[in-house]
């Protein structure tokens, strides 16, 4: 009866996740009318600082054992922001550039595929990313460097600009979205 | 079964059977036969059992051993054409991004192999009861397949929105009004195998129900024009602006 019961209530949940998912991809669509209200601002720079193996070999030599973990942990925390912040606008570029592949245009398409391409790559390394880098918090002496995440948001960001000037070579790369 | 219940019987035994004829055309006039064969399979499958299973119970007048013999092969022919479907619809959201195919197909494989060994594993420890092994054999499958299909569709739900995937509306409809179907059907295959001999109609006329609301879903995302992704014509932030405009230079430069 037990497992009947939860066989009954895992099913019911699985529904109402279904459901909830379907209405989420529903509306995603509107959701992206304003992306301006959800991009948010990556310092690729400041990410590079704060996984950079360097940066962090001479903050541990430097510092007392205690002092370097608790920094440590703090430049993760940040990093797994960073991260986050990165896949979300990989996201919304991936939604916005799917309209570009179906551009008459080749280049166009041809351009937006690579930012499809590159989004979704940089989603699966923020996948990969983000678990290693709560590791590497709890254990703050683990090597971490998800440098992959840096190179993927700068070549998805000249992308969108190369699709930009392909789409609206005489407005400028804003107009383009 | 109550008198009052009938209708509804009738009704959710018959109707959505007529309502798959409309889908086999759906199919056949937006010449979606070729982007979805399995689909058309099981809907000409289902129109075909249906068919032959409402003759026997005409002639007989009710539901006996040969109708539940052909009834329990029939299941198992839909269960697996209705794998196809689902199998389907990954291919259709994974051709439409190459770079997740890889990682896509060990999504597949690996809620396959868990979900499987959870089926196999329930079926063990958890056996039911039925009057005729038969039915059982039926019912336990029903059962195990109903669960691989929910996880199944449930998890390429959860993958599509964690990679923001647009998925086709065409494939979006079938996967929702099928994973309906099988989540519903999950709970109530368990509740039937642990009763046995269902002496409330109430559990099979709600698979009925559901049944026939996935086939709705189903006309609706078919006879619907299929969806684009937006162009969305609304200005970005500075601070990306600034990066993309400095790349922007780069390329005026070159």
């Amino acid at each position: 009866m037990i497992i009947t019961t939860i066989l009954a209530f895992v099913a019911m949940l699985a529904l109402s996740g279904l459901l909830w998912l379907a209405k989420g991809h529903a509306s995603a669509s509107k959701a992206l009318e304003n992306p301006v209200e959800q991009i948010r601002a990556v310092d690729v720079e400041a990410f590079r600082n704060l996984i950079d193996p360097d940066e962090e070999e001479f903050l541990r030599t430097n510092l007392p054992p205690a002092e370097f973990r608790r920094i440590q942990r703090e430049r993760l925390r940040a990093a797994v922001e960073y991260v986050s912040c990165a896949a979300q606008n990989a996201a919304i570029l991936l939604r916005l550039a799917d309209a570009g592949r179906r551009s008459s245009d080749p280049a166009t398409a041809e351009a937006a595929e690579k930012l499809v391409n590159n989004a979704i790559r940089l989603r699966l390394y923020a996948l990969h990313a983000i678990p290693r880098l709560y590791l590497g918090m709890i254990l703050p002496g683990a090597r971490i460097s998800p440098v992959r995440i840096a190179e993927s948001y700068e070549q998805m960001t000249r992308l969108m600009v190369l699709l930009g000037c392909l789409q609206y070579p005489t407005r400028g790369v804003s107009a383009a979205l | 079964m109550h008198p009052l219940l009938q209708p509804l019987f009738y009704y959710l035994w018959i109707a959505p059977h007529v309502l798959l004829a409309a889908i086999l055309l759906l199919i056949a006039r937006r010449k979606l036969r070729r982007q979805f064969p399995m689909l058309f399979l099981y809907t000409a499958f289902e129109i075909v059992q249906f068919g032959v299973l409402f003759t026997l119970w005409l002639r007989y007048g009710h539901f006996g051993p040969e109708y539940n013999r052909l009834f329990a092969g029939g299941t198992a022919v839909s269960s697996a054409l209705r794998f196809g479907v689902i199998y389907e619809v990954f291919g259709q959201l994974f051709a439409d991004y190459p770079a997740l195919t890889e990682t896509g197909k060990t999504l597949f494989r690996g809620v396959t192999i868990v979900l499987l060994l959870a089926g196999v594993g329930l079926a063990i420890f958890m056996p039911g009861k039925s009057i005729s092994l038969l039915m059982l054999a039926a019912k336990t499958l029903d059962r195990t397949v109903s669960l691989l299909q929910c996880g199944l569709l449930l998890s390429l739900f959860i993958f599509s929105r964690h990679f923001a995937l647009s998925m086709r509306s065409h494939a979006f409809g079938i996967a929702l009004g099928l994973g309906t179907y099988a989540s519903v059907q999950l709970a109530t295959s368990a509740v039937l195998l642990y009763v046995g001999r269902a002496t409330n109609p109430l559990p099979n006329l709600i698979i009925m129900g559901a049944y026939h609301c996935c086939i709705l879903i189903w006309i609706y995302y078919l006879a619907i024009p299929e969806r684009t992704a937006l162009r969305v014509l609304h200005p970005l932030p500075q601070h990306n602006l600034d990066i993309w405009n400095q790349e922007l230079e780069h390329l005026l430069q070159r």
